[in-house]
């Protein structure tokens, strides 16, 4: 056995038990030793972290909104009712387990930081505006389902819970607020139908998409701290 | 040290100090729920402040090192809870009965705090008044305003429909909200960074040169009146609204040899005040940008 089948076995099956063809190499080989230490070291920084707690969901569509706007975010197009599930859905799914949400968070910060490394600078100065084509539209688009699926959630909280209380200043101000962002998150996404490529609409509704994820984030912290 | 006190057992534990022969202003006070509190601390503490109720929280300053709180209310339906570790001072407004009327949850709380103090007070419908403080700063707010007067710092704020009022303020400045408005008067700000989605933007006094001021608005009104002193790039671009320049004599091509030009789907405006030592940035989406210099 060589040293890339050590990384191999070790890459596939983890550090222990290795097997016996790959502990006799390790203790033959001081590079295998040193490697399999430090992965050793690292295994056991990763098990003393304290548990993550759930990051909220306008993290996510942060993200996934600054990601939309630097053009940086592609998805494939949505496919019909009964196909495979799409990666997204995955994505969704990944997000609602709330075990794995931080873990998720994370990768996306590292791939987009790994993407934005890797992105030309300034694209948006490109005379055939790469960020505003399909892909910037359609993930525009996911952002607002996710948007949607949200509010659709906080509806249903709302129903379960009768509380006086809903009636107060608070949850009014949040209401208007909420109607207010919706008609300039429709008057941006009816601008860019017509002029895909206007930067500054796009920025605006970035902001509007993330301000309707904080939004709705305090109305559903609200719902469940009232209930 | 900590302690929880439900208000109701106030009048029976009566104690001298944490009843307040102080102030009789508010509402809050004809009903005698006062709860006052001392804290010392050491230089620069940490104040936080969670008020759930409806009410105002004021903030002032003084030499002493020392934190005063001084909570007052409308009813027993609110519990107030403070806690000190070290130079933190805790203060939170819990509602202890969810089917209380809005007129039963009135909470005002004063503060009286040393000079040099950070401060993270997050509150729903009342005002936020920060008067003579030092140190970074986040105040939070849903449909209460926050005004501030001479603080300095980083001082951030984010409400849901609140405006902000921000007079002879210092440091950086860094506002959010969906409705609500900002206005920043005679500032003395290094760094501003003002976003509303339907709320007026309003910037009345110098920029400081090296100084970067950022102001958008989706569809209010962002107003900047400068003084004919001030140095400063100028770029404001707005994609459905109008660029009101009242300021064209004082308003030159930019003197630093980079060509700017507002995109194809953009009404635009760029130029250069004095030397062009600040950058000050405008935009709006559907509302009216508006550059004049004051009188």
């Amino acid at each position: 056995m060589q040293c890339k089948d050590v990384e191999f076995v070790v890459e596939q099956e983890g550090l222990a038990p290795l097997p016996e063809a790959a502990r006799a190499h390790v203790a033959d080989c001081s590079h295998c030793q040193e490697f399999v230490a430090d992965l050793a070291t690292i295994v056991s920084a990763a098990n003393e972290l304290p548990a993550e707690v759930e990051p909220p969901a306008r993290v996510w569509v942060s993200l996934r909104a600054q990601l939309e706007l630097e053009g940086i975010f592609k998805t494939p197009v949505v496919p019909a009712s009964g196909e495979r599930w799409s990666w997204w859905h995955g994505f969704d799914e990944l997000f609602r387990s709330r075990a794995l949400a931080t873990a998720a968070v994370g990768l996306l910060i590292v791939a987009a930081g790994f993407l934005q490394l890797r992105q030309p600078p300034d694209t948006s100065l490109e005379p055939n505006g790469i960020g505003a084509g399909p892909a910037s539209q359609i993930a525009f688009a996911q952002t607002a389902k996710v948007l949607n699926d949200q509010e659709i959630d906080l509806r249903n909280m709302q129903l379960a819970g009768t509380s006086s209380v809903d009636t107060s200043a608070v949850d009014s101000s949040f209401r208007q607020n909420l109607q207010q962002v919706d008609e300039f998150i429709a008057d941006c996404e009816r601008h860019l139908k017509a002029e895909p490529q206007d930067d500054l609409a796009r920025e605006y509704l970035s902001n509007a998409y993330q301000q309707k994820a904080e939004l709705l984030s305090a109305m559903m912290d609200r719902e469940g701290s009232l209930h | 040290m900590r302690f929880d006190l439900k208000c109701g057992v106030l009048p029976v534990l009566g104690a001298a100090a944490f009843l307040c022969p102080g102030p009789p202003a508010t509402a809050a006070a004809a009903t005698g729920q006062h709860l006052e509190k001392h804290f010392a601390v050491n230089a620069r503490p940490v104040v936080v402040i969670h008020n759930v109720a409806n009410g105002r929280i004021e903030v002032k300053s003084w030499k002493n090192a020392e934190v005063d709180v001084l909570a007052s209310q409308t009813s027993d339906k609110i519990g107030f809870e403070m806690e000190q570790a070290g130079d933190r001072i805790d203060v939170t407004a819990n509602i202890l009965d969810a089917s209380a009327q809005p007129t039963e949850l009135a909470a005002n709380l004063q503060l009286t705090v040393p000079e040099e103090t950070e401060l993270q007070l997050k509150t729903e419908t009342g005002l936020i008044y920060v008067e003579q403080v030092m140190g970074d700063m986040t105040l939070e707010s849903i449909a209460g305003d926050v005004h501030l007067k001479e603080v300095s710092g980083y001082i951030i704020v984010r409400t849901t429909e609140g405006s902000l009022v921000c007079t002879q303020c210092a440091g950086k400045l860094d506002f959010k909200s969906i409705s609500g408005g900002a206005q920043v008067l005679q500032p003395a700000l290094t760094n501003v960074s003002l976003f509303t989605t339907s709320g007026n933007i309003l910037f009345d006094g110098d920029f400081v040169r090296t100084g970067l001021y950022t102001m958008k608005s989706g569809k209010g009104l962002v107003e900047v009146r400068f003084s004919g002193n001030d140095s400063f790039d100028l770029k404001a671009q707005t994609t459905m609204g109008t660029v009101d320049n009242r300021a064209a004599a004082y308003l030159k091509p930019d003197s630093h040899g980079v060509l700017h030009r507002a995109s194809k789907f953009t009404k635009g405006l760029f130029g250069t005040v004095g030397q062009g030592l600040a950058k000050v940035e405008l935009s709006s989406y559907s509302g009216t940008i508006r550059i004049l210099k004051r009188d």
